[in-house]
């Protein structure tokens, strides 16, 4: 299944502002999409550079359906190469994570060094001058399959393909200097989350990028003032629309527009008994509390208040899929500060008093377009047409309508 | 200590345990931080990070007031499809630290049931407590669940 071959489905002549549903349940689609998405000129999310600090140590991850290794090799440099034995293709690490200094199949001991390259299989020469490989074997034509890994400010991502523009340019100016704030000094993993997620994959990106649902949807923001839309922040754009950032400064809380609305998320009678939850330091000088940054195709880079942590989707089929966090502080944390972030922990992750919601709301939508036809489509016109970055208003969609143009164009739809 | 102390001892914490399934079973979630020190510490680990000694929390309350908090989020704040819980808990092992304070070690499975019938193992894992015991009867301390699993389906919200 390639570009070239007719659409799997004509999509809506509005555009960006509509998105078929059938693109979030069909089978087909998404074997397209594993082609020309997660094998086409992107560059996957993998890992910290921190959690592979020596010769050796690797981390398992995937790109789309793909199992990969990264690993650092003995130079010191990155390596990144698809898990599976060039022989019968069995996975060759079977752990999150680990220390090796060649990767050894179980099956029949095929073995490779840090960079994929085959070094031998047991028994090339047979027994006694019987059985064995041929004598035209080449081991040098069964290495592990090649990923293009490149790191920036410490995260590692991958490609499958040659064409892919660098990294830096790939994640564009603004994306990259973000990159470059929050990730400006050492960082320390503080723990891992894992969420299985009942809806497809484009449903989860959407909603990561989305600023209109944010302080909706999610009542704890709204109530304890964390998030609202009457907050200075904006919507930063790049690479046409393939990666955004929504973002808002606590500080500039402007009191009004939410209460008397009936909007559910302003609870007037709440308030927490240990307010100690929300404990906080200003630790940008930029006065942003709270950004989440989305790189295509499906890495998301948040803070929220002392709350720092990436996030990497993996798709496990039309309707389900894996959310990976891994939550961090710097190595120079103090102890309050570090004592912080855990305690807002509470905010994030599968059990988040922001993020409980977003674990089941794709849900509800997965299960709400089953059976829907061809003529069935989401509507996004919060903000108008365009896809463009905006300061002052976060009522829009643009971020959504800019991962559908980098979708369509990938995907030739 | 004597054997009827500890037959007394082991009484007093299966009902407390007793106590906590049944307010959480039976959706009495208001009863749950009552049976915990003002000053305690609720925490749900994953085993992936508990072994690897990675502080991340799935769920951490640091008083009582958080736990109260938790259940407010859960009554008032946050959006999710109804559930209920089954827990089964056992192996109960005790480990007295001194007359008044015991650490006990127990297994737990919990069945998670939604609204359309759905049922699943959600999660098992093992209590790591820490239990004063005083006139009042016995309360946690502390309570570690640390879940076997590294992976939670959907979103938890219901304290295990």
């Amino acid at each position: 299944m390639m570009k070239n071959e007719k659409p799997l489905l004509d999509w809506p002549a509005a555009g960006v502002t509509r998105a078929p549903y059938k693109v979030m349940s069909d089978p087909q689609i998404y074997a397209w999409e594993q082609q020309n998405i997660f094998r086409g000129p992107v560059w996957n999310y993998l890992c910290l550079e921190a959690e592979i600090p020596e010769p050796g140590s690797y981390r398992t991850t995937h790109i789309g359906d793909t199992p990969v290794i990264v690993v650092r090799d003995k130079e010191g440099g990155i390596q990144a190469m698809v898990n599976r034995c060039s022989h019968k293709g069995a996975l060759l690490c079977v752990e999150a994570g680990g220390k090796r200094q060649a990767f050894t199949c179980l099956y029949h001991g095929w073995a490779y060094d840090l960079h994929g390259k085959l070094l031998g299989v047991p028994f090339q020469h047979g027994i006694g001058g019987h059985g064995g490989m041929p004598a035209d074997f080449d081991l040098c034509q069964h290495n592990l399959e090649h990923i293009r890994a490149e790191s920036f400010q410490g995260l590692v991502f991958g490609t499958f393909s040659t064409a892919a523009e660098p990294l830096e340019t790939y994640l564009g100016p603004s994306m990259a200097a973000h990159l470059r704030r929050v990730f400006h000094k050492p960082v320390q993993v503080l723990g891992y989350h894992h969420q299985v997620l009942h809806n497809n994959w484009k449903l989860y990106m959407e909603n990561s990028r989305d600023p209109y649902h944010a302080t909706i949807l999610h009542t704890f923001y709204a109530t304890f003032k964390l998030n609202r839309l009457t907050m200075d922040g904006g919507v930063t754009i790049d690479h046409e629309g393939w990666h955004s950032m929504n973002f808002s400064k606590g500080a500039t809380l402007r009191e009004g527009n939410y209460e008397g609305t009936g909007i559910r998320s302003v609870l007037e009678d709440v308030g927490l008994a240990d307010p100690s939850l929300l404990e906080r330091r200003q630790e940008f000088h930029d006065g942003i509390t709270v950004a989440v940054q989305s790189i295509f195709p499906t890495c998301v880079n948040q803070q929220i208040y002392n709350t720092l942590a990436l996030r990497q989707l993996v798709p496990q089929g039309p309707g389900r899929a894996e959310l990976h966090w891994t939550f961090f502080g710097y190595t120079d944390d103090d102890p309050d500060l570090r004592q912080m972030r855990l305690t807002q922990s509470n905010l994030i992750g599968p059990a988040g008093y922001v993020s409980i919601d977003d674990g089941v709301i794709g849900e509800y939508v997965q299960r709400g377009i089953a059976g829907s036809g061809m003529e069935s489509s989401a509507v996004m016109e919060m903000g108008g047409h365009e896809i463009a970055s905006t300061t002052g208003s976060r009522a829009t969609e643009a971020p959504l309508r800019g991962f559908w143009s980098g979708y369509r164009s990938l995907m030739g739809l | 200590m004597t054997v009827m102390h500890d037959e007394r001892l082991r009484r007093q914490i299966e009902a407390l345990h007793t106590r906590y399934i049944h307010a959480i079973d039976d959706d009495r979630l208001e009863d749950w931080p009552a049976l915990f020190t003002e000053t305690c510490l609720y925490k749900i680990i994953t085993r992936e990070n508990f072994d690897q000694g990675l502080p991340l929390a799935v769920m951490e309350c640091r008083s009582r007031g958080m736990m109260l908090d938790r259940v407010t989020g859960l009554r008032r704040i946050n959006v999710f499809e109804p559930q209920r819980y089954l827990h089964q808990i056992s192996g109960l092992t005790l480990d007295p630290i001194d007359d008044h304070r015991v650490n006990c070690r127990s297994n737990y499975l919990v069945v998670r049931t939604m609204a359309d019938g759905t049922m699943t193992l959600f999660s098992a894992g093992v209590y790591l407590d820490k239990v004063i015991l005083d006139d009042e009867g016995a309360k946690f301390e502390e309570r570690i669940v640390v879940a076997d699993s590294r992976r939670i389906e959907t979103l938890l919200v219901i304290p295990l």
